[in-house]
């Protein structure tokens, strides 16, 4: 089947358009000999043809006198590179191409309308073998975990360690549960963090959640609020007196100076969208948080002074 | 990869096209508009308006300038792709299942359905190659299907020697394409378990038969011989060979629409599937549908193949080329 060729050139433009500075000048530009054109052309002056000159690198530069919508005379000096690509294509897929679109698409201009044709997600697809359906790719870790602790747990009871719960055990009058004596919660095989951060099994009393075993210290990452969204405080800076028109797009501004900036935080007022007056800002490093505390520290954004320090802790 | 997201169509897709040369894309849905897409950056081209009911097919010539489309208001139309006009329509008792143009595109060959003491026919239409000309009015051959179970899809095998035809039980039928003498009629799928999809090999000498069963069928078209089955976990609506050198087969399936909103996306395997066609071996699926597919069809020129849903949905992608083994 023959193949027509298609040739499409791109063309890079660098314009560089410059207004004649005066008249007088532009006059001494080559102009065409032929006085009999300039008669023709009236009052308008003659416009030389454009000038093409190529250039080592491949490149053309052109330059061309028009008349703009003012009627001054503009030069325009281009740089243009041409590629051509070439393209096979099969001659009836070219025609097919030039049709008139039909129906509602009729008189619509070339090119995917949005209202019908959308990208999708991309979507990777690598052909393997032995694919297996995708179940055993999807399965969320956190579940396995769950699954295998659950496989994992036996039933024990704290009294007679036999192989059901406390409550049905049958020496449950007569003893009490083990390690009671020593006042500590024993020790089960569940192994799971919610089993032992429990009601304080041992005592009769009640113990706060923050006093439970496992949630001792602050890098228990036991229960806290917001706990998802844990931040590393050592590197974020509070920032008070903030002008109520800031942005975060601002702050971040001014603080990514300093270093790599991971999170702006700026308080807003619900209602009203404005700033609050603080904010907070992460640094991927500490060191420099601590520069950008010193330096942006009283400097004047909007009307008001900065402040800036370390954030405190939250308890 | 992105896939093109081709919405034209308000309810669910039956079927999906392309032309010879892979550039134009046509589809048919329950809405009773045909569509053509540009396949190469997804531009719709127009629709052809003018069936009364669902559609259920659509064929197109290997020149593209024909169109056929069959449907539920018992018509076979042909239009010409180019300006959208209705050149003929042929009017039957029952609705149409499917239409194929044969491969020299001489033939048209349509199913109709059995109901209503209608027995199923294949018919098959000489068609001339030219907008201008009148079609003719009569059938050039009539296959009554009577002892065998209704068909539900058919196609003409290479050098228009035979038609092949699908049916409901799961069996497969030859048929000689001059004579309409049935010729061999072997039970491939599972006893019971429709045939659901046809779709031939780039020479025809072998087809893939996707059925109910939840297997797809590589047949050999003289001796309908079983060359290659594909087994997947869910119900199969249509199957597709990819075009050399490329050795895929894309099956595409899922619950049947009413049991579809009481499955999860992920459940649902609205999944194309895609196997080796030599290894039967399944090699990746590529998701994107939030119904079952309905059809799949591959770029003759093998770039792309797109899949149409009950979501009315027409997804294309581009397929990656080379086989990683």
């Amino acid at each position: 089947m023959p193949k027509a060729e298609v040739v499409l050139s791109y063309v890079s433009t660098e314009p560089n358009i410059e207004v004649a500075p005066n008249m007088a000048a532009v006059q001494q530009m080559p102009t065409r000999t032929d006085w009999a054109e300039e008669e023709d052309s009236g009052l308008v002056q003659a416009i030389p043809p454009p000038q093409i000159t190529r250039n080592k690198d491949g490149t053309e530069t052109v330059v061309t006198v028009f008349l703009n919508e003012d009627g001054k005379r503009v030069k325009r000096t281009q740089r243009i590179k041409r590629t051509v690509i070439k393209k096979k294509e099969n001659p009836r897929v070219a025609e097919r191409r030039q049709w008139a679109k039909i129906g509602p698409e009729a008189g619509k201009p070339p090119g995917p309308r949005p209202d019908t044709t959308t990208l999708g997600e991309n979507i990777i697809f690598r052909p393997v073998v032995g694919f297996k359906s995708g179940q055993a790719q999807e399965k969320n870790p956190e579940e396995d975990k769950k699954t295998d602790a659950l496989k994992k747990m036996q039933i024990k009871c704290r009294i007679c360690q036999g192989d059901h719960f406390t409550t049905k055990c049958p020496f449950k009058d007569t003893m009490a549960p083990e390690g009671e004596a020593a006042g500590a919660p024993p020790e089960t095989d569940m192994g799971a963090g919610p089993a032992e951060g429990g009601l304080g099994i041992g005592g009769s009393s009640y113990v706060p959640p923050h006093m439970r075993k496992g949630a001792s210290g602050a890098s228990s990452g036991g229960e806290r609020m917001g706990g998802k969204f844990e931040r590393d405080d050592l590197a974020t800076l509070r920032v008070t007196n903030v002008s109520e028109f800031a942005e975060e797009g601002d702050l971040r501004e001014i603080f990514e100076r300093h270093g790599r900036v991971t999170r702006v935080f700026l308080a807003k007022d619900r209602d009203t969208g404005r700033a609050k007056g603080f904010a907070f800002v992460s640094y991927a490093d500490r060191s420099d948080a601590a520069r950008a505390a010193e330096k942006v520290d009283g400097y004047g954004f909007g009307h008001l002074i900065l402040r800036v320090e370390f954030a405190k802790k939250t308890t | 990869m992105r896939p093109i997201l081709l919405q034209g169509h308000e309810r669910a897709l039956t079927q999906v096209k392309f032309s010879k040369e892979g550039d134009l894309l046509f589809s048919v849905s329950k809405d009773h508009t045909v569509c053509a897409w540009y396949s190469a950056n997804g531009e719709r081209f127009g629709t052809y308006k003018g069936h009364q009911g669902a559609l259920w097919t659509v064929d197109v010539d290997p020149t593209t300038t024909l169109l056929a489309s069959g449907g539920a208001d018992n018509t076979i139309r042909l239009w010409e792709v180019r300006t959208g006009r209705l050149l003929k329509t042929w009017e039957f008792s029952t609705s149409i299942k499917r239409v194929e143009f044969s491969e020299d595109g001489r033939q048209l060959l349509g199913v109709t359905e059995k109901r209503m003491n209608q027995l199923s026919t294949v018919i098959v239409y000489d068609i001339k190659q030219d907008i201008e000309a009148e079609q003719d009015d009569e059938p050039a051959l009539r296959i009554l299907v009577d002892e065998l179970p209704k068909v539900t899809v058919a196609g003409f095998s290479y050098l228009n020697k035979y038609i092949i035809t699908g049916h409901e039980d799961g069996s497969v039928t030859q048929y000689d394409a001059k004579t309409g003498e049935e010729l061999h009629n072997s039970p491939s799928h599972e006893d019971g378990m429709q045939v659901t999809d046809l779709q031939w090999s780039a020479d025809r000498t072998y087809f893939i038969t996707s059925s109910k069963d939840k297997t797809a069928k590589l047949h050999a078209s003289d001796s309908l011989d079983v060359l290659k089955t594909y087994t997947t976990d869910t119900p199969l609506n249509s199957a597709a060979i990819t075009p050399d050198p490329v050795q895929y087969v894309i099956l595409g399936g899922g619950q049947a629409a009413m049991d579809v909103t009481t499955t999860s996306a992920r459940q649902g395997k609205f999944e194309a599937r895609f196997y080796h066609k030599v290894f039967e071996e399944e090699i990746g699926r590529v998701r994107g549908h939030f119904g079952p597919l309905n059809y799949v069809a591959v770029d003759p020129t093998g770039k792309c193949y797109a899949s149409g849903g009950e979501d009315g949905y027409e997804v294309e992608r581009e397929k990656e080329q080379g086989i990683r083994f």
